[in-house]
């Protein structure tokens, strides 16, 4: 069966975001989410990354130090590292293909309109954010043409990123 | 002690006086802050409570002052994402133009135990070499809780005992290295909310050092500070408030500024390409209309959104001067590669490996795009600071002006105060201003003469501290009138503004550009990620003018 699991990963993630997601999905084995969010955690003065997942399977075996909870549904907002239909969006894709064949819900432009088929190139690296409940994914211009989500796998770490 | 507002200047100096590091005297400082009180009781910079009982304008029009082009943020092979030699930073900012450069290696474990004092010397030997050029000693400061930071002081006895004890007990770096690694292990992040109190006693510790008298001046900009969403506006007001004489501004404009080429490294524009982190202020987030972590015609967006976080300051009556610097670590199509020296253990990456072949980088050199232009009576160490610190500044990309006189006047003030500055008027009366700019004559290294195609005056009522130190827009704040530049025009062009019955105080600011790359309401357009040639698309900004009503 399906349940909520939150947990608060015990070990810093790096600066990285693709590096840390890649950590926190690792750290929910040995389940495979089929939703999962990455929330901040601002209960302490030091806030944390936490992670709210939809899972399958039996509630033991988990590791992420200890600090997973089940909880009733997914979070109010959060940044949505795994969904259905992601792993087959890798490459440039329509902005209407990526709602028609996935969980994100609408495809918003900063500062730019957004049409149905307009292209978003992907670099196999989608971040939609929940907001007020829908997931949408914000995309920007890009250099081409196309359009690119804001938010990039690798971004550039001025001296390692402290 | 008394909030009476009659004294509350006298006695902010007092308190300010007896500053420490002692935890106590943070959270009186917070107590006050939340009042609103701190903002109002500075010293020499007083706010507009404070300018009532003191009626002197502040950078009087037609001083004898000169522009002085510089930059406050250059890194050589002493930061561990660094490479050129003191020397060939300060050889090619003195080609480019510059009177004053201050060398800003990033702190940390590495730099504070070696680096600090291994710069030293090769900075007194380009002084030596290049007389002529300001060269300052300085630090990028990882601000505990948040982004990084110029911190400088002018050549003395003390300079480099004051920097290396301000390192070992105040960067972020520092602060979040564990102890087996050489670190304080006190905070859990470098930019983790845990830090900011150390950020204030920092700040508070070098305005002790100029009370103290062991240094003349210090000064704090913070660097890129929306790049990271880090630099939350309650922070930036704490620097503020917590030594008004040290913490003046921020980069306008980041360096970085050839990272966005589509023939280069095809990345953001000053590297912004970012998005919200765990340390990030929830409230710059991402959105239909705007992406804080963008810039916007080159330039950060707390400063090139009008309205935004700069003018929510501004609007408070609080100064805080905006900057634009190189950032400068690789420069683009320099064939220098960096040395083999291992930084992490010697503080040093070692002299640089010239390849013989042009590589492909995301910053320019000192004085190439950027500049940071003060006003100062002389080519002096101390005085182009208290140029910096007066607010006499204007952040100029691609040499889009060379200079820019401005003046403005008022019943009670007829010779008028310029850029930076804080004048007077009768409530009723007329305040006039008047602004020249010699147009760039000479082509820039770019290798085109730029056009200034508009000036925009910006500006919007003084409204006081506010309630919400989280604040960070100023909606009451707009473009107000603009004026076009004739394409015809040549020398100098002269504009005039009179806002007539002023019966509020208010704060005006200048911006230009180059006209090719506006939105429909004429501000800058968010700079596209790999296409983003900086050359096409020119701003500057002009710190702002307070007028307050009597």
């Amino acid at each position: 069966m399906s349940w909520w699991l939150h947990a608060v990963p015990a070990e810093p993630l790096g600066h990285r975001a693709a590096h840390a997601d890649a950590l926190l999905l690792a750290a929910l084995a040995p389940f495979r989410p089929t939703l999962a969010f990455t929330t901040v955690d601002c209960s302490t003065p030091v806030s944390r990354l936490a992670v709210t997942a939809l899972v399958t399977g039996p509630r033991d075996g988990l590791v992420l130090g200890g600090r997973a909870e089940e909880v009733e549904g997914p979070p109010a907002e959060g940044r949505c590292i795994r969904f259905p239909g992601q792993d087959a969006l890798t490459g440039v894709h329509a902005a209407g293909a990526i709602v028609a064949e996935s969980a994100v819900e609408e495809v918003v432009g900063v500062g730019v309109p957004v049409a149905a088929s307009d292209l978003v190139d992907t670099q196999a690296f989608l971040r939609p954010t929940l907001m007020d409940g829908r997931l949408v994914l914000l995309v920007e211009r890009a250099a081409g043409g196309v359009l690119r989500p804001i938010e990039s796998p690798d971004p550039h770490e001025c001296c390692g990123g402290h | 002690m008394s909030h009476d507002h009659d004294h509350h200047h006298h006695e902010a100096a007092e308190w300010h006086e007896d500053e420490d590091d002692r935890p106590l005297s943070v959270a009186r400082r917070r107590f006050l802050a939340g009042l609103g009180i701190a903002a109002a009781g500075t010293t020499a910079l007083a706010g507009p409570a404070a300018a009532h009982e003191d009626r002197r304008p502040v950078n009087p029009w037609g001083a004898r002052d000169r522009w002085f082009a510089g930059d406050h943020h250059i890194h050589t092979k002493y930061s561990p994402d660094g490479q050129y030699e003191v020397a060939q930073q300060v050889a090619k900012a003195r080609e480019h133009g510059l009177d004053w450069v201050v060398i800003t290696d990033h702190g940390g474990v590495a730099h504070q135990k070696f680096s600090v004092d291994l710069v030293a010397p090769d900075i007194e030997k380009a002084r030596a070499q290049h007389r002529g050029t300001l060269v300052y000693q300085g630090l990028e400061w990882n601000i505990p809780g948040a982004e990084h930071a110029t911190v400088f002081l002018p050549p003395g006895r003390s300079t480099v005992d004051i920097l290396r004890a301000f390192e070992a007990a105040y960067d972020g770096g520092v602060l979040s290295t564990p102890v087996d690694r050489g670190g304080k292990g006190l905070i859990a992040r470098a930019t983790s909310a845990d830090g900011e109190p150390y950020a204030l006693a920092a700040l508070r510790y070098l305005e002790a050092q100029v009370l103290s008298g062991r240094t003349e001046i210090a000064l704090m900009f913070a660097n890129h500070p929306a790049r990271r969403g880090v630099d939350s506006p309650h922070e930036i007001r704490g620097w503020r408030d917590a030594a008004p004489g040290v913490a003046v501004g921020m980069e306008g404009a980041p360096g970085h500024q050839a990272a966005g080429l589509a023939t280069g490294r095809a990345g953001a524009r000053g590297f912004y390409e970012a998005s919200p982190n765990q340390d990030s202020f929830p409230g710059y987030a991402p959105t239909a209309t705007e992406n804080p972590y963008r810039t916007y015609g080159g330039f950060d967006w707390m400063t090139a959104k009008v309205g935004g976080l700069w003018d929510s300051l501004l609007a408070e009556g609080r100064p805080w001067w905006v900057t634009a610097t190189s950032d400068s670590h690789q420069n683009h199509l320099d064939t220098f590669a960096p040395g083999t020296g291992d930084h992490n253990t010697t503080g040093t990456r070692g002299a640089p490996v010239d390849t013989g072949k042009p590589q492909v980088y995301g910053d320019y050199w000192p004085g190439f795009y950027s500049s940071t232009l003060v006003g100062a009576a002389s080519r002096s160490y101390v005085d182009v600071m208290r140029g910096l610190q007066g607010g006499k500044v204007l952040a100029v990309h691609g040499r889009l002006v060379d200079g820019l006189d401005l003046r403005v006047r008022s019943d009670l003030d007829g010779r008028g105060v310029t850029v930076g500055g804080r004048t007077f008027v009768t409530r009723g009366a007329d305040v006039e201003v008047t602004i020249e700019v010699r147009l760039a004559m000479r082509p820039n290294f770019g290798g085109s003469i730029p056009r200034l195609a508009k000036v925009d005056l910006i500006g919007g009522p003084v409204t006081g501290p506010t309630a919400d130190r989280d604040s960070f827009s100023a909606p009451h704040t707009s473009v107000l009138k603009t004026f076009e530049v004739a394409r015809t025009a040549r020398g100098t062009v002269r504009f005039t503004h009179t806002f007539r019955n002023v019966d509020n105080a208010f704060y005006l600011r200048l911006r230009g550009s180059d006209g090719n790359r506006l939105t429909s309401d004429g501000g800058p357009v968010m700079d596209v990620v790999g296409d983003a040639d900086p050359w096409t698309d020119l701003w500057f900004y002009a710190n702002p003018v307070f007028i307050d009503v009597v």
